[in-house]
C-alpha cells in the first residue's frame, strides 16, 4: 500500500469528521473510535459515505462496514478498495 | 481485517466496473395482457398468470443505471427450474428456506421457487451498521434457529456471515450462494399445486437475538390482504407502475412493493435500500424518468429526500406522475409530508398523493388505508385531555396545547379494528387505548412460539397490534406505540432488545436494565438506558458506559445515552417487573426534560 495515498484518505477522514461530529474534545486520529468516540450516528455515516464515494469515485460495500470501528480502518478500507479499482 | 475486506470487497468492485448494456430494455408500464387485481388462491397461481405477459421487475444501481431485468416471464421459467434443483433435496413439503434478501433477482427467484417447490422462505436482513459483524452473526443465528431453516441461501457478499451464524444450527442441510444452488441436479417431478391453509412464507419482525419471532403468512391471508390493497388501498389501474427502494426483508417491501405489484402485473422499478439511503433522490429521478404511480416510503424515507435535494435536483424531477405515495411503518409525523410537499411542489409533486396507513406484519401488512387521492388528513386533538383522561377532545379554542395526529383510515374489507382498555372491554370514540384487528390477514401466530403467539392473539381471533390510539368517525388514528418499541430514524427498535444486550454484561443483573426512547422539540427520538449499578470506579463505570453505547450502535445503529444509577432506583411492578414507564418518567425527572413533546408518546403508555 502506498503510505502517501493512505495518510491523504486518514487526513481527508478526519477533515470530515471533525466538521461531521462536533464533538471538539476528541483530536481524531487514525485509532479514533467512530462510535464510542465520534458518535457517528446512521445519517452522518450515510453523508460521510456519499463524500467519500464521490470524492474517490468508488463504492462502498455496506458488509465491509461490519469491520470497521476506527477511522484508521475506515481509510485502509478506503485505501483497498480505491487500489484496487 | 484487510483479508476479510479482500475477500468481501472483490465481487462488488467488478461490480462496480459493471458497464450496462445498451440492449437492456425495462418492462413496460402498458402490459399486452389484461389486468387482473389479485383475486388469486395461491401466490405461484398469481405468477403463472402474470408471467403470460411483458411485465415485470427491473434492477437499478447507485448511479442509476438499469442493471438487471426481470420480467415475470423470466421469473416464472427461472423459479421453476430453481424448484426442481430444490427437489434434489428432497425436503418434506413446508421446511423453512432461509434468504438474505438483499435487492436483487435471484432473491426474488428463490423465493418463488420455494413456493413452487411446497417450500416456506423467509427474509433475512443485510448488515447494516458499522462494525456489527458480530451481533448482524448473532441476529442471523437467532432467525435461523427459530425458524428451524433446513436450507440457507445468502448471495457471495454475505454468504460468509451466513455460514458463521449457522455453526451450530442443527436444523441447517444446506447453507451456498444462488449459484451454489444452481448446480444442484434437476429433479423433474411434477409441481403440486399449493393450498390457501399452506404457509406461503414467515415474515420475521424487527428483534436482534433470541427473541427472534417469525409470523406465519398462510397463502390465505397473503392473498386476502393483497387484494384489500390493490383493489380498495390503491385502487391499481392498467396505467400504474412502482417504484421503491424498500427493504426486502420488511413486510411493506415484500409483500407492499414485490407481491403486490406482481398480483396486479405492474412493472416495479428497485433501487437497493442503501443506494437510496445514501443517494435518495435516485428514487424520485426513477419515478420522474420512468413515470411511476405508485411509491412507499417510512416518513424517514421522505426527510432524507428533502434533506438531501437542491434546487438544481428539483429542476430536472417531475414527480406529477405519483399518484398515490404510501406513508406507513411508522407513528407519521404531519409536518415531515409538510416539509416533503413544499420542497418537490416545484417539481410537480402533489400533496394529495400522500396516503397514510397503517398495518403491521402481524396482519401481513395493511390494516387500514386513508383514502386515495385526498392526501394526509389530521386532526388537532387537546394534549391534557389525551393525558389525563385518554381521550380525544378536537381542539375548538386557540392556545390549549395541542397534539396533531394523522387519519389513517379505515379498515380494508373483511377487516374490523376495535379500541380496547386494560381489561380488554371495546371502548367508543374517541377513547385513547389499544389497537385490535380481526380479519383474515391476521396471522396464525408466531412460528413455533406458543408462548409470544398466546400474548398477540386475543380470544375470538383478535390481534392485540401493541399500538395506542383511537377512531373518529370510522377511521384510525394512532397516537403512539407501547413503550416496548421505540422508533429511530424509521427503525423500530424493541426495548427487550436493548436491556437484553445489556444483561449479557457480567456487570449488569438481569431486571436491572430499563430502555425507552425520548424524544424532543422536533421529534427526535433518542434511546435512553438506564442501568442498576454497583460499580464505584469511575474507570469501571465509564468502561460499562461506552461498551453499552458500543453495543446498542453495532446491533441497532443508534445512539443511546446511558445512565448508572444506584440499585433499587428503577421502579419496579407488585410482581417485580420494571416498569419502563416508570423508568422513564423517573429520567425526566432527573434531567429535568422539558415534556412539551413527549404528550404523543405518553398517552401511548401504559
Amino acid at each position: 500500500m502506498s503510505e502517501t495515498d493512505y495518510n491523504q484518505i486518514v487526513q481527508l477522514l478526519c477533515d470530515r469528521l471533525t466538521s461531521l461530529s462536533k464533538v471538539p474534545e476528541v483530536s481524531i486520529a487514525p485509532e479514533t473510535n467512530l462510535i464510542t468516540q465520534l458518535s457517528i450516528d446512521s445519517i452522518k455515516l450515510l453523508n460521510l459515505i456519499m463524500e467519500i464515494e464521490d470524492t474517490f469515485d468508488i463504492s462502498i460495500p455496506i458488509n465491509a462496514l461490519t469491520d470497521i470501528q476506527t477511522v484508521g480502518e475506515l481509510a485502509a478500507l478506503v485505501h483497498k478498495i480505491k487500489s484496487a479499482s | 481485517m484487510s483479508s476479510t475486506i479482500t475477500k468481501l470487497n472483490a465481487p462488488l468492485t467488478q461490480a462496480f466496473d459493471f458497464q450496462p448494456s445498451s440492449e437492456l430494455q425495462i418492462t413496460p408500464t402498458l402490459n399486452t395482457l389484461t389486468q387482473k387485481l389479485a383475486g388469486f388462491d395461491t401466490l405461484t397461481s398469481a405468477l403463472e398468470y402474470a408471467a403470460k405477459g411483458i411485465t415485470g421487475y427491473n434492477f437499478y444501481d447507485a448511479r442509476g443505471n438499469l442493471r438487471s431485468v426481470l420480467p415475470y416471464s423470466a421469473l416464472r421459467e427461472n423459479a421453476r427450474v430453481i424448484a426442481k434443483r430444490l427437489f434434489s433435496l428432497n425436503l418434506p413439503r413446508g421446511e423453512r428456506v432461509a434468504i438474505i434478501a438483499d435487492t436483487s433477482p435471484e432473491f426474488v427467484e428463490l423465493f418463488f421457487a420455494c413456493r413452487y417447490a411446497g417450500l416456506v422462505p423467509f427474509a433475512m436482513p443485510v448488515p447494516v451498521n458499522l462494525g456489527s459483524h458480530a451481533i448482524y452473526v448473532q441476529q442471523l443465528r437467532g432467525m435461523l434457529e427459530s425458524g428451524q431453516a433446513t436450507i440457507a441461501v445468502a448471495n457471495i457478499d454475505y454468504v460468509g456471515f451466513l455460514k458463521e451464524a449457522a455453526e451450530h444450527v442443527g436444523s441447517l442441510q444446506w447453507i451456498g450462494t444462488p449459484a451454489e444452488l444452481s448446480k444442484l441436479p434437476i429433479k423433474d417431478i411434477d409441481f403440486q399445486e399449493n393450498h390457501p391453509d399452506e404457509t406461503a412464507y414467515l415474515q420475521f419482525t424487527s428483534g436482534s437475538t433470541k427473541a427472534s419471532r417469525g409470523v406465519v403468512i398462510t397463502e390465505r391471508a397473503l392473498m386476502c390482504n393483497l387484494q384489500g390493497i390493490v383493489q380498495n388501498g390503491l385502487e391499481i389501474k392498467p396505467t400504474d407502475r412502482s417504484a421503491s427502494w424498500l427493504p426486502f426483508y420488511h413486510d411493506m417491501g415484500l409483500v407492499g412493493l414485490v407481491l403486490a405489484p406482481m398480483v396486479t402485473q405492474l412493472s416495479v422499478d428497485y433501487l437497493a435500500t442503501r443506494d437510496f439511503a445514501i443517494r435518495p433522490l435516485q428514487w424520485l429521478r426513477i419515478i420522474s424518468r420512468n413515470r411511476c404511480t405508485v411509491a412507499f416510503s417510512q416518513p424517514f424515507g421522505l426527510k432524507l429526500c428533502a434533506m438531501r435535494a437542491r434546487d438544481s435536483d428539483l429542476k430536472e424531477l417531475d414527480l406529477s406522475s405519483w399518484r398515490a405515495a404510501g406513508i406507513g411503518a411508522e407513528m407519521i409525523r404531519p409536518e415531515i409530508l409538510r416539509n416533503f410537499a413544499e420542497k418537490f411542489a416545484s417539481a410537480g409533486f402533489d400533496a394529495n398523493a400522500f396516503l397514510p396507513c397503517y398495518g403491521l406484519a402481524e396482519s401481513t401488512l395493511a390494516v387500514t388505508f386513508s383514502k386515495i387521492g385526498t392526501g394526509c388528513k389530521s386532526i388537532q386533538i387537546d394534549s391534557k385531555a389525551l393525558i389525563d383522561k385518554k381521550v380525544a377532545v378536537r381542539i375548538q379554542a386557540e392556545g390549549r396545547k395541542q397534539s396533531e395526529f394523522v387519519n389513517c383510515g379505515r379498515p380494508l374489507p373483511g377487516h374490523i379494528v376495535k379500541i380496547t382498555n386494560e381489561d380488554g372491554k371495546q371502548l367508543p370514540e374517541m377513547m385513547v387505548g389499544s389497537v385490535l384487528v380481526h380479519g383474515d390477514s391476521v396471522m396464525t401466530g408466531y412460528y413455533n412460539n406458543a408462548e409470544e403467539t398466546n400474548k398477540a392473539l386475543k380470544p375470538g381471533s383478535w390481534l392485540d397490534t401493541g399500538d395506542i390510539g383511537f377512531l373518529f368517525e370510522g377511521d384510525l388514528y394512532i397516537t403512539g406505540r407501547r413503550t416496548d418499541v421505540i422508533i429511530v430514524n424509521g427503525r423500530n427498535i424493541r426495548a427487550q432488545d436493548i436491556e437484553e444486550l445489556a444483561e449479557q454484561q457480567p456487570e449488569v443483573r438481569s431486571r436491572e436494565a430499563s430502555a425507552f426512547g425520548v424524544s424532543d422539540e422536533d421529534g427526535t427520538t433518542t434511546i435512553v438506558l438506564v442501568i442498576e449499578c454497583r460499580l464505584a470506579a469511575t474507570t469501571e463505570r465509564q468502561s460499562l458506559t461506552t461498551r453499552l453505547q458500543q453495543l446498542v450502535y453495532m446491533a441497532f445503529g443508534v445512539n443511546c445515552v446511558v445512565e448508572l444509577v444506584p440499585p433499587h432506583t428503577l421502579p419496579r411492578t407488585s410482581s417485580g417487573k420494571l416498569s419502563r414507564f416508570a423508568a422513564r418518567q423517573g429520567y425526566i425527572q432527573r434531567t429535568n426534560l422539558n415534556d412539551t413533546q413527549l404528550s404523543a408518546v405518553e398517552s401511548g403508555d401504559r
